[in-house]
């Protein structure tokens, strides 16, 4: 299977690592040989269309920062766009980093990889919040597959899982925490007691919260996360602009012990149901399924047969989220072998 | 052994059908139904009694079925059933707030605020308060939103329950 890698940050890096470390295992299990043919970065790309080496991709861009510098097969100044042209590949890994105001550059990537008959495996949550309708119609009307795990939840099982593992089951709503970020700032506020400037801080100095962690703490990532479970999951043809959004910004200490007082905690959670499409802080028992600790991810849902099922796990790292887009990768070949 | 029930149907066709099907299905035996459309309770609804007879995981799975079909089950052997619901509020609150929102929410028919807690920051706009309000069983939703439109008037921030 000939892979084309666009985006080489940490995602990016990580399906390079996991289909190296997984070379032996993936052929003899699946029959599956992967060959990474053409990885972007903003620099450019290195392009081999017998496969170009993981470990010397990684080692080119962690010295010299340039997947364009890659020994004789480098590409400065390349348009992605034009190597989705020129090089011959399966699918495309779409791993640029996320935009939520056009869902640019990976919305065109992703039409123009489907347009011309490859499967696309993503983990950028923008073009799919944005125009989750569209892509889906676009990769019906030609056949292919469009992948999504690793937009929701990172390592956490959720898509597919509600597609294949729950296949039968009819599912009425989902409840979750799906940011990483704001979930360590919400627990180290209940289990210190600080405030959230400082706790913020915190978590931006250990690398947990970005520089600039709007998009995380006033909940617009969860929301986007909230849309794609809505349309993929629940049939809602729903975008970013339908889901209300309250943040953690305006938590206090003062709110968290009140909570603990009475046994609770406050969390940030994502719902989708009939009822309600929001992102809002909400009050979780202590010891519940949601009460879980640090940057975990966690999603409940809702099933006339099954009742509630949830799932926790990694909701972000390099080589977590690779491993979902490694099972969509798996899942892709195992129907096109 | 037996169940006297009351629920709390509304007032529109094929409603007391819907409660009847699934003591049916399930297997318990309807003793009696009283159902008198021109007594109505406040909201406009009809209490229906019904009693039913069967062997107690049958009717555990009738009273788990009728809720998932959302049919509010006000009663249970002549006792009420509530429900605790807890919420707390963020902003500068001060005591105005409170008396008030509690007056509101006590206004609510089937609503009482049961306790309540101030804590105070240095920074006004960080004070909370958290409300534990018992209400009657199958309002929360309505109470949940309520508070919501409530705190949002104020310009408090609300945190409901999951």
């Amino acid at each position: 299977m000939k892979i084309v890698i666009l985006g080489f940050g940490a995602v990016g890096q990580g399906v390079a690592r996991v289909i190296s470390m997984k070379k032996d295992y993936l052929r003899s299990k699946y029959g599956l040989k992967p060959q990474i043919v053409a990885v972007c970065d903003h620099s450019g790309a290195a392009i081999k269309e017998e496969g170009l080496d993981e470990k010397l991709l990684l080692e080119t861009k962690t010295e010299k920062g340039k997947i364009s510098l890659y020994p004789s097969y480098g590409a400065p100044g390349v348009d992605s766009l034009q190597v989705l042209e020129d090089v011959e590949y399966d699918c495309l890994v779409e791993v640029t980093p996320t935009d939520i105001d056009d869902g640019e550059p990976a919305r065109s990537h992703i039409l123009k990889a489907m347009e011309d008959g490859k499967d696309v495996v993503t983990s950028n949550k923008g073009p799919l919040a944005l125009s989750f309708q569209e892509l889906g119609d676009c990769a019906g009307k030609n056949g292919v597959e469009l992948k999504f795990e690793a937009c929701v939840g990172g390592a956490m099982p959720i898509i597919n899982f509600a597609h294949e593992t729950l296949a039968g089951c009819n599912i009425e709503s989902i409840y979750g925490i799906l940011n990483g970020t704001t979930n360590y700032i919400l627990s180290r506020m209940a289990n210190e007691g600080s405030s959230y400037e400082q706790t913020l801080q915190e978590a931006q100095e250990m690398g947990i919260a970005e520089t600039n962690p709007y998009q995380d703490v006033e909940g617009i990532d969860a929301a986007c996360k909230i849309v794609i479970m809505a349309n993929s999951i629940l049939n809602l043809p729903v975008t970013l602009k339908d889901v209300d959004v309250e943040g953690i910004s305006r938590i206090t200490s003062e709110s968290i012990a009140l909570a603990k007082k009475e046994g609770m905690l406050i969390k940030l959670i994502g719902e989708a149901s009939p009822d309600a499409l929001e992102v809002s802080p909400r009050l979780v028992r202590q010891g519940s399924p949601f009460a879980v600790e640090g940057t975990l991810n966690v999603a409940t849902l809702k099933t006339d047969l099954a009742d509630d099922v949830t799932v926790v796990g990694k909701g972000a790292g390099s080589v977590e989220t690779a491993s979902a887009i490694l099972s969509d990768i798996v899942s892709i070949w195992k129907i096109r072998k | 052994m037996r169940f006297n029930l009351v629920l709390d149907l509304q007032d529109v066709p094929g409603k007391l059908m819907e409660a009847l099907e699934p003591m049916g299905r399930l297997g318990a035996n309807i003793v009696a139904v009283i159902h008198q459309r021109d007594i109505k309770t406040e909201r406009g609804t009809v209490p229906v009694q019904i009693t039913i007879e069967g062997d107690k995981e049958t009717l555990d799975r009738v009273m788990d079925a009728l809720e998932s079909k959302d049919i509010q089950i006000m009663e249970v052997d002549g006792v009420l059933r509530k429900e605790q619901i807890t919420t707390v509020l963020v902003g500068d609150i001060v005591e105005k707030d409170v008396q008030d929102t509690v007056a509101r929410l006590n206004q609510l028919e089937g609503v009482r605020v049961a306790d309540l807690d101030l804590k105070m920051s240095d920074k006004p706009e960080n004070s909370a308060t958290k409300m534990v309000m018992e209400a009657d069983f199958g309002l929360k939703k309505q109470i949940l939103k309520n508070i919501k439109k409530l705190g949002s008037e104020k310009g408090f921030l609300v945190i409901n329950e999951v």
